[in-house]
């Protein structure tokens, strides 16, 4: 699916208003009139970013923020709002915001954060699917080459790993080479470097 | 030619100085002659010597080129009213004396008291009184002294000549300043009329009279032991109408003192002790004034903060409003730029810059409610049809019910009046439905009921109820929602109740919530007394 600009603001005319400007500026736009009415259409498999009023009724812009993360929703959010203070823009940035913007918009930083959000969307998505990858390859490891892996990564010499697993320098070699095919890591220093990004250890 | 025309221009003004001067020094004489009663030895001590405080005044008023005219009016009072006793030279000394005295005074009340010369709380009071009290005595002293000098006066008198003139002329300015300082010019006489320019001064009065004579009819038969009656109007008239009520009113009690004095001309109390009482009277009346005046200058300076308070509130809520409407015509401006550059047909243009007037249309009007709002500023009062104040405040609301599937019941409304500010008014109401409307909006599971009731109580007031099937308040809550800045809204009037119930209270009524697990806002009102009665007698 296409990148979409995702309009919640309780007040017609400005949802209106930005769909007509951003529409007219090539972006795909969707409206929503309250949180409830976009979480209740929300698919998986949206991508973009979300453009939220802080003050609507029911649910406010925060929450909505609150609740995608604690769903996993990895849509990047802008914050508008009519009147900016500390402790909101604090708590919107805390929850990774893209931006904070205050009404009325200012139609370069709007698109910035825009396309500032697409950017950082892209990023997450690739460096998302390089760990997958990874992962489903890590997956692939025998219990053995797993463990030499580990020590590998330590730091350890050959016959240090023969030493604690129990087995001969000739072993460790043959295991350690499978580990790297695996792995498709070229050394030991580019093996580190890819478990270190992935988050595996 | 030019020292000519000077003297032409200045002409008039001189003309008016001289003029003034002129009837200043009438105006002694005759105040003098007036209080000329009981004199000691046919000389300047007198039980009451009211004009003094006219002399302070105009010194006070003039600065100290006024001396001169000072000076003549008291030798002119000399010549005109007690025939110059002890010759002219005498008299032109002991007028220079006298003069010497209230000018030191004058001067006196001008440095303590720069803006006006007279008292205004009950701080400033005690020094005013002593500087009047001791420079009256030192003058007396004074005076006196020239008087046994010149031998007009025998030597065994000096101590009752002393304390005579002592009590007459601290009593005449302590009594009669105050009232000259609110008669002096158009400005202090029109907001003295305005205080006491009411029937309540004629009913405090009426009283005056009847304790004057309680206390020198039956009272003389009691030893004029009932004087203390006269506290009653004074004290009325004190706390009513503050310092310039308590001024006039011990002004009456002066003159009818000095009268009954006069008429009854009893052996058992002189004019000097009725004096002493005198002064008493009026200490307590200025000190009883002067507390109302604190007070309520400082309750109107808090009314004043709070509707500030309010307007900052109103302020910041219209401004959010301001804001959406900016928003959407600055979002169609740059819509309208894009059309623009890709040479866009006439239709979506016409459709863009016709939404971009309706949001321009939206932001005046909310500009014209924050300007009614500060145009509200002073509670501009007029008598208004309870009927017709609900059926504009809840006109909205109708329409609004049907498509939010509200059940929205208008009882009957009585046919009262209220005195009140319409537009405040309304927007105490229409704040008072919409939280209800927002309250039963979050109703899911019943049907969404929002209800107005208004009825005249047994007390003539006037009970607005506005009761709705939302989950209501928690006692936690309950004053919460009263203060400001606690609005969990996030549009529409977005007034807060804070601003609701400032309001109500500028009108002497009250607004709470009752906690009876739903929601439940209670408006009292006073209305007037007739169209109370005439609903009653409507059934």
């Amino acid at each position: 699916m296409d990148n979409t600009v995702f309009i919640v603001d309780d007040d017609a005319s400005v949802r209106d208003s930005l769909g007509l400007l951003l529409g007219l500026r090539g972006y795909r736009t969707s409206l929503f009139a309250d949180a409830a009415g976009f979480l209740g259409a929300l698919r998986a498999d949206w991508q973009g970013c979300l453009i939220v009023d802080i003050r609507m009724p029911g649910m406010n812009g925060l929450e909505l923020q609150r609740e995608l993360q604690s769903r996993g929703c990895a849509l990047p959010v802008v914050i508008i709002t009519g009147h900016g203070d500390v402790s909101s823009a604090r708590e919107a940035f805390r929850a990774d915001a893209i931006d904070f913007l205050e009404k009325p918009l200012d139609e370069a930083k709007l698109i910035k954060a825009i396309d500032e959000s697409f950017r950082r969307q892209s990023v997450s998505l690739s460096t998302r699917q390089q760990q997958q990858a990874f992962s489903r390859r890590l997956d692939e490891l025998t219990p053995r080459e797993h463990e030499v892996m580990e020590l590998v990564i330590a730091g350890r010499h050959n016959r240090e790993i023969a030493a604690a697993l129990g087995i001969s320098p000739r072993t460790v070699e043959v295991h350690k080479a499978r580990m790297m095919a695996k792995l498709d890591a070229d050394n030991v220093p580019q093996l580190v470097r890819i478990c270190l990004e992935s988050g595996a250890s | 030619m030019r020292d000519q025309d000077n003297t032409l221009q200045h002409l008039p003004n001189q003309l008016s100085a001289l003029a003034w001067t002129l009837a200043f020094i009438g105006l002694y004489v005759a105040l003098d002659w007036a209080s000329y009663v009981s004199p000691l030895h046919q000389l300047n001590v007198t039980p009451w010597n009211p004009a003094p405080a006219l002399g302070l005044l105009f010194v006070i008023r003039r600065g100290g080129r006024a001396t001169a005219a000072l000076l003549l009016a008291v030798i002119a009072s000399e010549i005109l009213v007690r025939q110059v006793p002890g010759g002219l030279i005498v008299t032109v000394w002991l007028g220079v004396v006298l003069t010497t005295g209230y000018l030191v005074i004058a001067l006196l009340l001008k440095r303590y008291f720069p803006d006006s010369g007279l008292f205004t709380s009950r701080r400033t009071l005690l020094p005013w009184s002593l500087i009047i009290i001791l420079g009256s005595l030192a003058n007396g002293l004074l005076f006196v002294s020239q008087l046994l000098v010149s031998g007009l006066l025998p030597r065994s008198d000096w101590g009752d000549a002393v304390m005579r003139f002592w009590i007459g002329d601290g009593v005449g300015i302590f009594v009669t300043m105050p009232l000259l300082w609110w008669l002096q010019d158009a400005a202090h006489r029109q907001a003295f009329g305005a205080v006491i320019l009411r029937w309540e001064t004629l009913a405090y009065s009426a009283l005056t009279v009847l304790t004057l004579w309680i206390a020198f009819v039956p009272g003389a038969e009691a030893n004029f032991r009932y004087f203390y009656v006269l506290f009653l109007p004074l004290v009325w008239a004190a706390s009513r109408q503050g310092l310039a009520g308590a001024i006039f009113c011990v002004a009456t009690l002066q003159f009818g003192m000095l009268l009954g004095g006069l008429l009854h001309d009893s052996p058992d109390i002189s004019l000097f002790e009725l004096q002493t009482r005198a002064f008493l009277l009026a200490l307590v009346g200025f000190l009883i004034g002067t507390a109302v005046d604190e007070q309520r200058r400082s309750a109107a300076e808090l009314r004043q903060s709070l509707r500030l308070a309010a307007a900052g509130e109103m302020a910041g809520a219209l401004a959010h409003e301001l804001n959406q409407p900016l928003t959407a015509l600055a979002a169609y401006a740059s819509a309208c730029r894009q059309l623009l550059e890709r040479g866009a047909d006439d239709v979506q243009f016409r459709e863009a810059i016709g939404k971009m007037t309706g949001e321009a249309d939206r932001a005046a009007n909310v500009v014209r409610r924050l300007r009614d709002f500060f145009r509200t500023g002073a509670t501009q009062l007029e008598k208004i049809a309870l009927t017709e104040l609900v059926a504009t405040a809840s006109s909205p609301f109708v329409s609004q019910a049907s498509a939010a599937a509200v059940d929205f019941r208008v009882g009957t409304i009585p046919a009262a009046t209220i005195n009140g500010d319409r537009l405040q008014l309304e927007v105490v109401l229409r704040n008072l439905l919409a939280n209800a409307f927002e309250a039963v909006a979050e109703v899911q599971a019943k049907p969404r009921r929002v209800s107005f009731n208004a009825f005249v109580d047994e007390g003539c007031r006037l009970v607005i109820e506005v009761v709705d099937n939302g989950p209501g308040l928690t006692e936690a809550l309950s004053e919460q929602v009263f203060e400001p800045f606690r609005s969990s809204k996030s549009s529409g009037l977005g007034l807060g109740l804070a601003i609701s119930r400032a309001i109500t209270e500028a009108h002497g009524g009250t607004l709470t919530a009752n906690l009876s697990g739903q929601g439940h806002f209670r408006l009292v009102l006073p209305i007037e007394a007739q169209t109370a009665r005439r609903k009653s007698s409507h059934g």
